[in-house]
């Protein structure tokens, strides 16, 4: 057992115990707090199909692939290995689908070799931009997202290219 | 965003056109289909999740650890009300301890408290997205339990160069917000004054 698999219970225990103390109704406020999901759900799913088919179709169209081509010598520049140009195309777009290749790259690497960890710490670091933007502002009017996505992507190239050096001294 | 969107959409089906044009809409309704499970997943993590922020929210933790956070907050995103404050400090948190799926609802609430009513995203907005899209975990659990599955002999090793990595890409993010946002503010205030 990890202590990392102790965090959210004990944050969990915590919490209620709190509450008693507090003389919080803890059940009623489950309750509130849960029916709004619907809500939720119902708000960012139009957005999470238009994200889905966007991806599927790059995907089956082969854009992806023509992207890592277009993309590779780019990344040999920053000292990034050519076998990790699909999974950084993937990441800002989806978290599953990055997953996706993840688990493809351990298969075909190895987890303990240079690109899986690389591959590893990539992951770790970055994050599904388009998902992320789309998702957080759908209850909102905002359209224009100023340099919202061009600053976020510069700072996870960085974030990157600073994981494939580390990956090489650590 | 609506840009992108169209973009890959047009580029992809003519793309299609010279590939398979058949699979275009079963590929399209496929991708629907597994937006729909993902939701069904969604609705049943964030039912658990806002419960129990419910809770945070009725016990007043949420408005401690805001105070607790606000140095930080306010050095990252100037003046932000309270409710905006308390959604941010919960969305910083989970986001550190490592649920995402805690993290988006407190995120899209944030964004809530946060709008002006205009469709254009403020500084703090701009701060809040750049933040939550260079994540800023500080174990990276479903890769490490990924590398246990697929026999690392160390899973842990990744750790410390993740943490590093990550930290990096979000002071970038933070500092070239920091950067731009503050240029225009004074170009705007060059303007007023003359």
């Amino acid at each position: 057992m990890q202590l990392s698999e102790l965090i959210v219970p004990l944050l969990i225990i915590f919490l209620l115990v709190y509450g008693m103390v507090k003389k919080v109704n803890s059940y009623d406020c489950f309750v509130k707090g849960a029916n709004q999901s619907i809500d939720l759900v119902v708000s960012i799913f139009p957005y999470l199909v238009a994200i889905f088919v966007a991806v599927e179709l790059m995907k089956v169209s082969g854009l992806t692939a023509l992207c890592t081509i277009i993309l590779t010598p780019i990344f040999s520049i920053l000292q990034i290995p050519p076998e990790l140009s699909e999974l950084i195309l993937i990441r800002p777009f989806s978290g599953s689908g990055s997953l996706a290749v993840l688990e493809n790259i351990y298969t075909n690497y190895g987890a303990d070799s240079y690109i899986g960890r690389c591959a590893s710490v990539i992951i770790g670091c970055s994050d599904s931009i388009f998902y992320i933007a789309t998702i957080y502002l759908s209850q909102t009017k905002v359209k224009k997202l100023g340099f919202a996505i061009p600053i976020a992507l510069v700072a996870t190239l960085i974030g990157v290219v600073c994981a494939c050096l580390l990956c090489k001294i650590m | 965003m609506d840009k992108i969107w169209l973009a890959i959409m047009l580029l992809s089906l003519i793309f299609l056109l010279f590939n398979s044009p058949e699979t275009a809409l079963t590929s399209m309704i496929t991708a629907s289909g597994s937006a729909v499970n993902l939701a069904v997943k969604l609705l049943a993590v964030y039912a658990v999740w806002l419960g129990l922020i419910e809770i945070v929210k009725r016990t007043e933790l949420s408005r401690k650890l805001s105070s607790l956070l606000s140095p930080l907050i306010d050095l990252l995103f100037g003046k932000v009300d309270n409710k905006a404050k308390d959604y941010i400090a919960m969305n910083m948190s989970f986001n550190m301890l490592g649920v995402g799926n805690a993290a988006t609802p407190t995120g899209i609430k944030a964004f809530n408290a946060l709008q002006d009513g205009s469709d254009k995203a403020t500084a703090t907005m701009v701060m809040l997205l750049v933040i939550n899209t260079t994540s800023i975990q500080l174990l990276p659990t479903t890769i490490i339990g990924m590398r246990v599955t697929a026999g690392s002999a160390n899973a842990t090793d990744i750790i410390m160069p993740s943490l590093i990595a990550t930290i990096i890409s979000t002071v970038v993010g933070v500092i070239f917000v920091k950067l731009i946002y503050r240029k225009r503010k004074l170009k705007k205030n060059k303007i007023k004054t003359k």
